[in-house]
């Protein structure tokens, strides 16, 4: 699986946890997801699980703390993909 | 269960933890009797049945002497020190100060002057910026992680914020409570549900003259996962053990 099919996959799971949709928009690698997407902090470990089941993955407790942009997440999933 | 590693706490971080500890006890015998004199006498509140939870908080506490997370329902802004006093009196935190709980309150709120910074800071508060930088919060918590861990107490409320719905949601609980606890071993986990007579909602304050009712239980707790989930289920047993508390309050009012 290639970045640009993790980063869509990324993407679609985190929509319906974003508040801010304007963000979505122009969403990239870059973009923050709690500052930008305005995803509310504790529903952030929803989001990692749900990157656990699309992947097929486990993430420690300790890598969520390291996940702050899209592109945070899509580099810990093509980790752990391998 | 698995425990998770505690992480490590610089050792700059955990100076300052024990520096406000011990600022906080040499205050403690003045702090602590002028708030109760203000919740009761000032703003009127009552609790019912005020020496039951006092003596089950005493039993849990001198029961073991070990690590002690208590895990509350969220309705007004100042539940931290309501839940405070409703647990010990100013005698009882002077002679085992351990068992005045550690806070985590959001830091725009609680420490937005230089004036409530001291203040805050005296009463045991690690101000937090919920959703604020990553490396910070995990700081924060990191701290009251360690000093749960040594046996301090910590007062955690598992939605993270106050419920807005005015009852407890057990799916809102925030995993890092959960965290927190697959962090500590041996940690007992006290679930205490207050709430005032007129408060049908969420609130910045009690009502004045307001009285409270509720209860105090030690949960079991439990789960085959592993990992975050482990960490989610852990907080969601919490929160659903004090919305059966919040039931048996709203039972018992009827």
């Amino acid at each position: 699986m290639d970045q640009t099919e993790i980063f869509e996959k990324v993407v679609k799971i985190l929509t319906p946890y974003v508040k801010n949709q304007q963000a979505l928009e122009g969403v990239s690698l870059a973009t923050h997801i709690l500052d930008d997407l305005k995803v509310n902090s504790a529903r952030l470990v929803d989001v990692v699980l749900e990157f656990e089941d699309a992947f097929d993955i486990e993430i420690d407790d300790d890598d969520v703390d390291k996940v702050e942009t899209v592109g945070n997440a899509v580099e810990l999933i093509e980790a752990k993909i391998g | 269960m698995a425990l998770r590693p505690i992480a490590p706490l610089p050792a700059g971080a955990r100076r300052r933890l024990v520096l406000q500890r011990e600022f906080s006890r040499l205050l403690s015998p003045l702090a602590i009797p002028l708030i109760g004199i203000a919740l009761r006498w000032v703003l009127g509140y009552r609790i019912e049945g005020l020496q039951d939870f006092r003596r089950e908080y005493r039993r849990i506490c001198l029961e073991r002497n070990g690590p002690v997370m208590i895990c509350a329902n969220h309705l007004t802004m100042i539940d931290s020190v309501v839940i405070a006093w409703a647990l010990g009196s100013p005698w009882w935190y002077f002679r085992h100060f351990r068992t005045l709980p550690w806070n985590i309150p959001e830091r725009s709120i609680f420490a937005a002057t230089p004036y409530m910074r001291v203040l805050v800071y005296a009463l045991k508060c690690l101000p937090v910026e919920r959703g604020g930088n990553r490396a910070e919060v995990t700081e924060v918590l990191t701290q009251l992680t360690h000093a749960v861990s040594n046996c301090e107490v910590a007062l955690i409320f598992p939605e993270a914020g106050r419920s807005r719905t005015g009852r407890v949601n057990p799916d809102s609980a925030a995993s890092g409570v959960g965290r927190i606890y697959r962090s500590i071993p041996d940690c007992r986990v006290v679930c205490v549900y207050l709430r005032g007579d007129h408060q049908d909602d969420y609130s910045d304050m009690p009502a004045r003259g307001e009285r409270f009712r509720g209860s105090i239980s030690v949960a079991e707790l439990k789960t085959d996962y592993r990992g975050l989930r482990a960490s989610r289920d852990i907080a969601h047993q919490i929160a659903q053990r004090l919305a059966e508390m919040e039931q048996e309050y709203f039972d018992d009012r009827q």
